[in-house]
């Protein structure tokens, strides 16, 4: 059976930018378990051992755009399955404004986090 | 249009009362929604745990330098913990048969490997199997 299942109505806005930033994610997302649990054991992680991370600026801007694209691809993820179940009028449309909020609140905090552990190194 | 973009009627794949019914790619798209959902929660709380590096970038050097600042105790108390450790082989579970099986649906998307979607929707099951064994030491290492 050659049948393909998706929660996404194929060809989309909402679809090619899930795929984007799959594309990205299945990268980052392996690098990021890789380094922190096999190069750095996830034990013995430290304020400063994450903080001399954060300090690179490649590291820094991945890591940004990491928390960018996972919140944007979970978000839209669940918006469409939600969608896809039937969720429409004007649940959907609270159900995005809660989601769009949350996302929102989700990345300035983890910007600021990755700013205090940039700027965490001592002089 | 390709065979891909043709529509039908799945019925209700939440029902799952129908669980004898569904296909292989049924299967894919339930777990990879499951994967989904969790990893989206873990994202939540992981940046929840990490703010605490907001409270400890104002600790002194010395403080830092020892770890005994917030954000290693924070991490280091709850690495120390078996059920953590657990949670983790888990959370690897999910967030492998995620990628692998989102590689797979790139690919389908692509065009490539539709007749072969049941197939390598086995073989991201039994390759995430076999990450998972093979990570367990290294996962629960010092926590038991």
């Amino acid at each position: 059976m050659a049948e393909h299942y998706s929660s996404f109505a194929r060809g989309g806005t909402s679809w090619l930018l899930q795929r984007i930033t799959a594309a990205f994610l299945v990268v980052v997302l392996a690098f990021h378990f890789f380094l922190l649990h096999f190069v750095n054991h996830a034990a013995d992680v430290t304020f400063l051992g994450s903080a001399n991370r954060m300090a690179e600026w490649g590291y820094f801007v991945t890591m940004v755009l990491f928390l960018v694209t996972a919140t944007f691809h979970g978000v839209n993820g669940v918006y469409n399955a939600l969608i896809n179940q039937g969720l429409s009028g004007r649940g959907k449309q609270v159900v995005k404004w809660v989601l769009v909020v949350a996302s929102a609140l989700l990345i300035v905090q983890g910007v600021r986090l990755a700013l205090a552990l940039q700027g965490g190194v001592p002089a | 249009m390709s065979r891909a973009s043709k529509g039908y009627d799945r019925g209700v794949i939440e029902d799952f009362g129908r669980w004898r019914e569904f296909s292989a790619g049924m299967w894919a798209w339930i777990f990879h929604k499951f994967t989904g959902w969790v990893l989206v929660g873990y994202l939540f709380t992981h940046i929840a745990v990490l703010s605490t590096a907001l409270t400890a970038q104002s600790a002194d050097p010395a403080t830092l330098q020892a770890g005994e600042d917030t954000f290693t105790q924070t991490i280091q108390t709850l690495e120390g913990q078996a059920l953590v450790r657990v949670l983790e082989v888990g959370l690897l579970a999910v967030a492998v048969f995620h990628i692998l099986n989102g590689i797979r649906l790139l690919l389908i998307d692509l065009g490539v490997g539709l007749e072969a979607q049941d197939r390598s929707f086995y073989a991201s099951l039994i390759l995430t199997g076999a990450i998972v064994i093979a990570s367990v030491p290294t996962f629960v290492e010092g926590a038991f």
